[in-house]
């Protein structure tokens, strides 16, 4: 049996619901208030090292025959090796080879630009007027200390300018790396939907909304074009259909960190 | 037809470089001087746009990003597995491979930058180094240079990147505890990826990496050291930074 536990569908949380409606695999959805910070709270889940320590930040868990599975480009690779039915990912190693290489620049690059600007607009505002001191002995429970640094920075709303900048020169990147590679295939790797698309679209999803200046039908129609096509999939419907807020796009929780060197 | 283009087998571009040799593959290698920053010539860029080492080009397809052309290399070539067979432990392969690129590589590699890559370049003309830093592609990379060049990095940033060293090291111990290999009963990419990015720490940083504060993680950077595959990508160092190898033979 398979157990998910996941909050809104929006960044992380989204890939693997797309991956398992996709591959039509039935599974136990376990969904986490994740702004109640339950997750923090003793008991939930006898976390793994693994768990503890991932390096997206939220997001959610998979588990699996008793193991917990984390990192959500992962746990959709791990669901295309244990589940080879209906096929997310080229057969060719070249091909597989390309959604690694667009999933480090996704995950390490454009996502932490695009979470830090939705965190700023949408989780800080949600988060003011929380009494911090009641909050920090759940913070204290998390392992990664840039994980507890990126709650107290939405819970502060000490977002830098310096930092702001550079997330939206992220997010530009990307969007114009995603934009490029549109304008010879509609897929990103590859012709038939992946799970490149699936990374790249569980951030995209989120910012005609996010970053109207950067995402608009003057500056990227083939991304938009790509947006409709892939929202208007089942698969992709049943996922966003999970949706407790009725507004996943402005879902936001601290995340991936910026790289610090190189 | 493989090319490898690496600088040092070492951190990044020793990654690629152990896979193919584990693999069984000969390939042509490409030595790339970094410190003489032969990876920002146009002639290099012509072959790896982004001015990055390493680079893999197979059958005139360019392979980019270290641990996806380890990965490339294992599904594309005939030879021993490098990759777990069993689904959890492919998952936990590529965990660690992350946790090593995003989390403790990136602090190796800004000591490693700071103590010697600096250092090394320092001395030479000064407008020669404006105008090499000028030409490098990418920002993150211009800043890297800059840093490592002019030595401007600060305490608090070498204490992070330290701090995370420690850290890292504790959980290599306690999951290398528990079992032979990062991902699990087998040696994988993971493990390749390890070693070429933490051999140096014994030297480095011998106050987390020691036979007493972790047994396991220095058995296990000895027992990749004495592999054939190992010793044979050493043979295409050419610094001194190859020195540090040798305080792992047994």
């Amino acid at each position: 049996m398979l157990e998910l536990y996941h909050w809104e569908p929006n960044g992380s949380w989204l890939k693997p619901l797309i991956a398992l409606h996709e591959k039509e695999l039935p599974f136990r959805s376990r969904y986490i208030d994740v702004l109640s910070f339950e997750h923090l709270a003793p008991g939930f889940l006898n976390a793994s090292m693994e768990t503890r320590l991932n390096q997206e930040g939220e997001g959610p868990i998979l588990v699996h025959e008793g193991r917990q599975i984390t990192e959500s480009l992962f746990m959709i690779e791990y669901l295309e090796d244990a589940f080879p039915q209906r096929p997310l990912r080229p057969a060719d190693a070249l091909g597989h080879c390309r959604i690694l290489a667009w999933a480090r620049f996704i995950n390490e690059v454009f996502m932490p630009g695009a979470n830090t600007l939705g965190c700023r607009k949408y989780l800080a505002p949600q988060l003011a007027g929380r009494d911090r001191a009641a909050l920090k002995p759940l913070l204290d429970r998390i392992s990664m200390k840039l994980l507890r640094d990126g709650w107290e920075t939405a819970l502060t709303n000490s977002y830098s300018d310096d930092l702001l900048a550079d997330s939206r020169r992220k997010v530009a990147l990307g969007v114009g790396r995603i934009e490029d590679a549109l304008a010879s295939s509609d897929r990103l790797v590859g012709s038939a939907f992946s799970l490149a698309d699936i990374d790249a679209f569980a951030i995209c999803n989120a910012l005609p909304a996010l970053t109207p200046d950067i995402v608009n039908p003057q500056a990227t129609p083939r991304l938009l074009e790509w947006i409709e096509r892939i929202r208007a999939r089942p698969a992709v419907r049943a996922a966003l259909a999970t949706s407790r807020s009725g507004k996943p796009e402005q879902a936001f929780v601290p995340g991936p960190e910026h790289a610090r060197w190189g | 037809m493989l090319t490898i283009y690496h600088w040092e087998p070492n951190a990044n571009s020793g990654k690629p470089i152990l896979a193919a040799y584990e693999k069984g593959l000969d390939f042509e290698s490409r030595y790339v001087d970094l410190l003489g920053f032969e990876q920002h010539s146009p002639e290099y860029l012509k072959i790896n746009p982004t001015g990055t080492i390493p680079a893999m080009v197979h059958d005139g397809v360019l392979v980019a990003e270290s641990t996806a052309m380890m990965e490339y290399i294992d599904g594309a070539f005939e030879g021993p597995a490098l990759r777990p067979s069993d689904p959890f432990e492919r998952w936990r392969m590529r965990w660690w491979c992350r946790f090593l690129d995003q989390f403790v590589g990136p602090s190796v590699s800004m000591l490693g930058w700071s103590f010697f890559v600096g250092p090394a370049v320092r001395q030479r003309d000064p407008e020669e180094l404006k105008a090499r830093i000028e030409r490098i592609p990418l920002k993150e990379r211009r800043i890297a240079w800059s840093k490592a060049i002019y030595g401007t990095f600060t305490q608090e940033e070498l204490a992070e990147s330290a701090r995370r060293i420690a850290f890292g090291v504790g959980h290599l111990e306690t999951a290398l505890s528990e079992r032979p290999w990062l991902a699990g009963r087998t040696y994988s990419l993971a493990d390749m990826a390890g070693f070429n990015m933490l051999a140096g720490l014994p030297v480095m940083q011998a106050q987390v990496a020691n036979d007493e504060k972790a047994p396991h993680f220095m058995e296990w950077l000895r027992k990749i050291h004495e592999r054939p595959a190992l010793q044979k990508s050493l043979t295409l160092g050419r610094t001194e930074l190859m020195r540090r190898y040798l305080h792992l033979a047994r």
